[in-house]
């Protein structure tokens, strides 16, 4: 791995932690369990465009370990880990079978469904408890509008990331 | 704004407007009788009749997780106080329609509201 690419990761990934935190602090109004603004998924696209899905995978997993370090609860590490995975995965294939038919939003209201969708499934093996499927509506249409200001938000952040010299040649 | 965008949109809206209206139509039906479970741990640890005027003494269960004081009040189940840092249990407020629940993810409780038809007299909510 290059250096640059390693600081470029490095940066990445405490970014999305600063996020994490920024994203604790805001008040949100309680719609359903589980429903947030997904910030750290800013990151999480930006790098799926930038590099692929390999690099994007350990960014995920860099951020999910080092949050749970600073929250210190492990027993929100599987509901991380599980959503987190599902949402890059899901973002990969639709940014793949979409191609240049699928823009930023697109990809990005993909990820929060399947982060849901992800942490969903991990609950309901915790609780051993299907039921709580029952959730998803709801927390669709609030995957929507959160997927929509993620994307948009990465949208210009990657016109700023392009500009640097320095990403070209990764 | 790209064509796969848009679709994406209205799957999901579709998707979600069709399940939220199938689940309000269950939620509708007549039941002949309604009962609440409470699970703890996967494992159920009170279950009660629920009807208009049911009121009970604040249901208190006590895990080495942590502690959930449930209320029935007027044929209504609530948490109304819990010792989890996320507090998501209380904020869903009260539930009174079979199909309904309320989960306390940090301490594995989950209170159910489970509904027996009128015509045969079989428990039709799968578990």
């Amino acid at each position: 791995m290059k250096t640059k690419k390693l600081v470029f990761i490095s940066i990445l990934v405490a970014q999305a932690l600063v996020l994490f935190i920024v994203e604790s602090m805001i008040p949100v109004p309680f719609i359903a369990p589980g429903a947030k603004l997904g910030l750290s998924n800013i990151i999480t696209v930006v790098s799926l465009y930038t590099f692929g899905l390999g690099d994007t995978l350990l960014i995920i997993l860099l951020r999910i370990f080092l949050s749970t370090l600073f929250t210190g609860s492990v027993v929100t590490l599987l509901y991380s880990i599980l959503g987190g995975i599902f949402s890059v995965f899901a973002m990969f294939l639709i940014k793949k079978i979409g191609k240049d038919k699928v823009s930023l939003l697109g990809v990005s209201i993909i990820g929060a469904i399947f982060h849901n969708i992800g942490q969903i499934t991990a609950a309901s093996i915790v609780i051993s408890n299907i039921n709580i499927f029952l959730y998803l509506p709801v927390l669709f249409f609030v995957s929507i509008g959160t997927g929509l200001f993620v994307g948009a938000v990465s949208k210009y952040l990657l016109i700023h990331f392009k500009k640097i010299n320095l990403f070209n040649n990764m | 704004m790209k064509s796969f965008d848009k679709i994406i949109i209205v799957t999901l809206i579709v998707l979600a407007s069709v399940s939220l209206f199938a689940l309000k139509i269950y939620r509708n039906k007549d039941f002949s009788k309604k009962y609440v479970q409470i699970k703890v741990q996967g494992e159920i640890y009170k279950t009660f009749d629920l009807n208009k005027s049911t009121n009970m003494d604040d249901i208190i269960v006590t895990t080495k997780l942590g502690t959930n004081v449930i209320k029935v009040k007027d044929g209504k189940v609530g948490i109304i106080d819990a010792d989890c840092p996320d507090q998501i249990c209380v904020k869903s407020g009260w539930i009174d329609r079979p199909g309904e629940n309320l989960v306390c993810l940090p301490h594995k409780v989950v209170i159910e509201i489970k509904g027996q038809s009128k015509d045969n007299g079989i428990d039709i909510i799968s578990h």
